[in-house]
């Protein structure tokens, strides 16, 4: 098994054998993984298996080009053949506009994930009673599958620039697909409960509790859910609970204030953003109750981490203020760029993938209303608790969310009567304009796996709020 | 360093130093080296360039206790070690549900070797050159701005499988993504091009860049598109996800987990009768062209679609086992999460027979048409319905009384089923297509759809 001090060194050899190449600037970065999993059919065990990995990935800039290279294994030569192709790389693509990084970070620290029970000392037969647990939740279901896929990773960046930053992350991913069987069909929805912490996070994330929720719930919209034209013919109110929050918060918020969408570096694969041609500080996209905030240093979340993988240290980003867009996710190209410098945002999903600018939580800050506020002046609309169906174009304007338990809500009261399938279609503008209040509640239990860049990296984040009100709203469809 | 030569000492070393401590195995290892050039706003943004190594095994412990493990080696040491642990691991571990047996039959393997490139060693030198040439193809066609990226690949690997069967391969493949835009956000197209030979790919990664820059200039003064039910004209690289993924969850794995509408259309006409569809892993220029799979099993052609009725499941040993049919050579070990790997039937390249229509011709109606060249963001409501909605992106085209006006802002929110079944003509431009929205290589036209829903956002 590679020893973590092995990799710390033949990190800090690739940073110097880099700088004896001519580059100005050489980060290179060491990561240890171990994961398992088990995945479950109908409560059967369908497979089982483990990977431990580790790797070097080191990013340099010549004359102003960047060029990245990885290779797994500890080799020193494996590590000259990598580097010197990522500097004839970087050579190679001659850019007329040198990337910058501004001013130099050398910060040295140690942060962790905070982990009562380490997921390393979790034996297989107490993997498995848990998912005998969870399992118990789905029965009656249609068709149930659940994988269960504790990880651990270790990291150490080392930069030319003096910045030696060690990192662990501790991850217990639980996903599954769950179909229920209606009156005509079966009613599906995926549901992730993936965990960041130790193996405490079973207990103190309530994850058998959650699920078990959820299943209520998928069997109650599968048995009662009905279409109801009659919300067609006129404009309702819209009250979304924390995971549709949530979702809102990270697609019509969180993707289009990402910096290097708004500069165009995704234009191929995630997009461009609408935020291009707005002005921070300035441009309204909601009413004055839309506040997203966007925070890394949240224990327990997705997206916790204490520096990012340039080493900069992390804080909370406002993105949205009373309504007004203030802040876009930067890392240190774009932070130069922006004339604003880095917020910490550059993170990677492995040592074989650049640092981008990611999400880490991102959330509508609490407002002033109780959840009963929000529902007594509600005459005829709609309560969004979930969402299945979901998607929204490459500049992050125009998205679609599709209800999965909902209830519909008349003369101030939340009824027993369950609307199938209501779709909230709308432009982020248009729908963030509509908000006329949010709750008290802080609330960021939805974790999500985004995705973004090619090769794809699909990294942890949550996402959340309380509950929002949008008033008006004409429901989306089949035209 | 570790050789592809020293790669297969160590997986005979470690078929042989588990094969009394289990019942069986199957060992697979294999080296790659791959490297992308990405830009945008017409620059190179960053070269990138992996080198991976990794020794996959699948262990049959006893019965169906199975277990899977990959990891990097560097010595026989670190083999063993591998081996001992993996054994451990997979002992501990319950029954599998889904595993009944591997292929056991040696057997003589097809020469696929004209799909590998000889000359990809000298591409890393030409690729920063070709990505230029696509970018000044675009902006020549009137792109302002240009982005995308470039990868390309080789790769070898050599398997052994305790019940018999082992082989090797090389293989070599690249895939560029050309997105052009005008000034504007709105206006923008997008050209692909993939394939086995880089090297002798220059002029159809140009025109790559040419399709991207034209259609951005096509879509200069796109209006709101009106929300309605339109026949939908779909170039390739939509159709590939839209229609193509119908064909690949022709699984029964999928079928199982209630991820496939497929599971009681077997002997079903679910399409028209000039619509056939082939698992073609033989064919020329395919991404995922394999002379066996997993197992060992020699790969063959599987009709899957025939004349637009469902004929065929792909299969390995297990599945053809629990459904009372045979092995069609589609056997692979999948992930199913980090570290979690499982040997199912997969698709390798799907090739649909090709149309005779020009796009021309595809358009002309007497009906408004829409006009998709790219998507994105396709999700389900329900698999098992085929309930869903994707969006168009980049140039997007409404003809109506022989007029072409670009449109923007509009959402295929439709069924999979209902439109493969609405399938009207087929185009005589039959591409491969693989991209970020589209993971299994698809050879398919340009094709009509009748009725198409399109939604729009509401405010």
């Amino acid at each position: 098994m590679i020893q973590l001090k092995d990799g710390k060194d033949l990190a800090e050899y690739c940073v110097e054998y880099g700088r004896g190449l001519g580059a100005s600037y050489v980060e290179s970065r060491f990561e240890k993984k171990y994961a398992m999993g088990l995945a479950y059919r109908n409560g059967e065990p369908i497979s089982g298996g483990m990977a431990p990995s580790n790797g070097i990935g080191v990013r340099i800039l010549v004359d102003g080009n960047m060029g990245f290279a990885s290779f797994d294994g500890l080799e020193k030569e494996t590590a000259h053949l990598a580097i010197d192709s990522a500097v004839k790389m970087a050579k190679s693509a001659k850019r007329k506009d040198p990337i910058d990084l501004g001013e130099p970070v050398s910060n040295k620290a140690k942060w962790e994930v905070p982990v009562k029970e380490s997921l390393l000392d979790i034996d297989l037969e107490t993997l498995m009673a848990t998912a005998n647990d969870l399992n118990k939740e789905m029965e009656g279901l249609a068709s149930y599958t659940m994988v269960l896929n504790p990880y651990v990773s270790e990291k150490y960046i080392v930069t030319s620039e003096g910045s030696e930053v060690e990192g662990l992350l501790s991850f217990l991913n639980i996903f599954t697909i769950m179909s229920a069987k209606g009156k005509v069909g079966t009613e599906q929805r995926y549901v992730n409960l993936t965990q960041t912490g130790g193996w405490e996070r079973i207990i103190d994330g309530k994850i058998v509790e959650t699920l078990a929720r959820e299943v209520v719930a998928l069997k109650k919209t599968a048995e009662h859910a009905e279409k109801l034209d009659y919300l067609l013919d006129q404009p309702v109110d819209f009250i979304v609970g924390p995971e549709v929050a949530g979702i809102i918060a990270h697609e019509n918020v969180g993707h289009p204030s990402e910096g290097d969408r708004i500069m165009g570096r995704e234009g191929a694969q995630a997009g461009e953003s609408f935020w291009r041609d707005l002005k921070l500080g300035e441009s309204r996209v909601g009413s004055e109750h839309v506040n997203v905030s966007e925070d890394p240093t949240i224990p327990f979340t997705g997206g916790f981490y204490l520096y990012d993988d340039e080493c900069v240290k992390s804080r909370n980003r406002v993105l949205i203020k009373d309504g007004i867009i203030t802040e876009p996710l930067l890392n240190r190209e774009f932070g130069v760029k922006f004339g604003m410098g880095t917020n910490a945002s550059a993170r990677s999903t492995g040592y074989n993938r650049e640092p981008l600018i990611r999400m880490a939580n991102t959330f509508f800050e609490p407002g002033d209303f109780s959840f009963e506020e929000l529902v007594e002046d509600v005459k005829l609309g709609i309560y969004m608790c979930s969402f299945n169906e979901w998607n929204i174009d490459d500049r992050r304007y125009q998205s679609k969310y599709t209800g999965s338990e909902a209830y519909v809500i008349k003369n101030g009261e939340i009824t027993e009567t369950m609307v199938k399938a209501p779709v909230f279609e709308t432009t982020s503008v248009g729908m963030l304009s509509a908000v006329d209040g949010v709750s008290k509640e802080k609330r960021l239990e939805f974790p999500a796996t985004c995705g973004k860049s090619d090769p794809m990296q699909g990294i942890p984040v949550n996402a959340g709020g309380g509950q929002i009100r949008f008033r008006a709203i004409k429901l989306g469809g089949v035209g | 360093m570790t050789s592809f030569e020293d790669l297969k000492s160590y997986v005979d070393l470690a078929g042989d130093y588990s094969k009394d401590k289990i019942e069986g195995s199957i060992i697979r290892g294999s080296v790659s080296t791959g490297s992308q050039i990405r830009f945008s706003q017409n620059s190179i943004d960053i070269g990138k360039r992996w080198k991976t190594l990794k020794l996959e095994m699948f262990f049959i412990i006893e019965g169906t206790k199975t277990g899977f493990s990959e990891r990097y080696v560097t010595s026989e040491d670190t083999v063993r070690e591998a081996v001992d642990d993996t054994i451990t691991f997979s002992k501990r571990l319950p029954d599998s549900q889904f595993f009944t047996g591997v292929e056991s039959k040696i057997s003589e393997y097809r020469d696929l070797s004209g799909n590998y490139d000889d000359k990809i060693d000298d591409f890393t030198d030409q690729a920063p050159q070709l990505v230029n040439s696509a970018i000044d193809a675009a902006v020549s066609e009137g792109a302002k701005r240009v982005a995308g990226a470039l990868k390309f690949s080789k790769g070898q690997s050599y398997f052994l499988s305790s019940y018999g069967p082992s082989g090797s391969s090389k293989h070599t493949q690249f895939d560029l993504n050309v997105r052009a835009f005008q000034d504007e956000l709105d206006y923008s197209g997008q050209g692909l091009d993939c394939g086995t030979k880089p090297t002798k790919s220059e002029k159809s990664m140009i025109a790559a860049g040419k399709e991207a820059g034209r259609l951005s200039k096509e879509a200069i003064g796109a209006k709101q598109g009106e929300p309605g039910t339109y026949d939908v004209v779909m170039n390739p690289t939509v159709a590939a996800n839209v229609i193509g993924q119908l064909p690949d969850r022709a699984n029964p794995f999928v079928v199982m987990i209630g991820m496939s509408p497929l599971g009681d259309k077997m002997g079903e006409q679910i399409g028209p009768d000039f619509i056939t569809v082939t698992d073609n892993p033989w064919i020329p220029n395919g991404l995922r062209s394999q002379a066996y799979d997993f197992e060992g099993t020699p790969t063959r052609q599987n009709e899957i679609i025939s004349n637009g009725v469902l004929k065929l499941f792909v299969q390995n040993t297990s599945t053809a086992t629990m459904f009372d049919t045979e092995t069609t050579g589609n056997s692979e070990i999948l992930g199913m999460g980090s570290g979690v790997k499982m040997l199912l039937p997969n698709t390798t390249n799907l090739v649909f027979d090709n149309g005779d229509r020009t796009v021309e011709e595809l358009l002309e109606s007497s009906k408004p048409t829409i006009y998709v060249t790219s998507n994105w963001y396709m999700r389900f409501q329900n698999y098992q319905s085929g309930d869903f909605s994707t969006i168009p992106r980049d140039a997007m085209f409404l003809i109506e009384k022989g007029e072409k006006k670009p449109i923007k802002n509009l959402r295929i929110s439709d069924n999979t089923m209902r439109m493969f079944a609405n399938i009207d003509a087929l185009g005589n431009d039959r591409k491969q297509i693989m991209w970020w929205e589209v993971d299994t290589p698809t050879f398919i036209p340009s094709m009509r759809i009748k009725d198409c829903r399109m939604t729009a956002a509401t405010q």
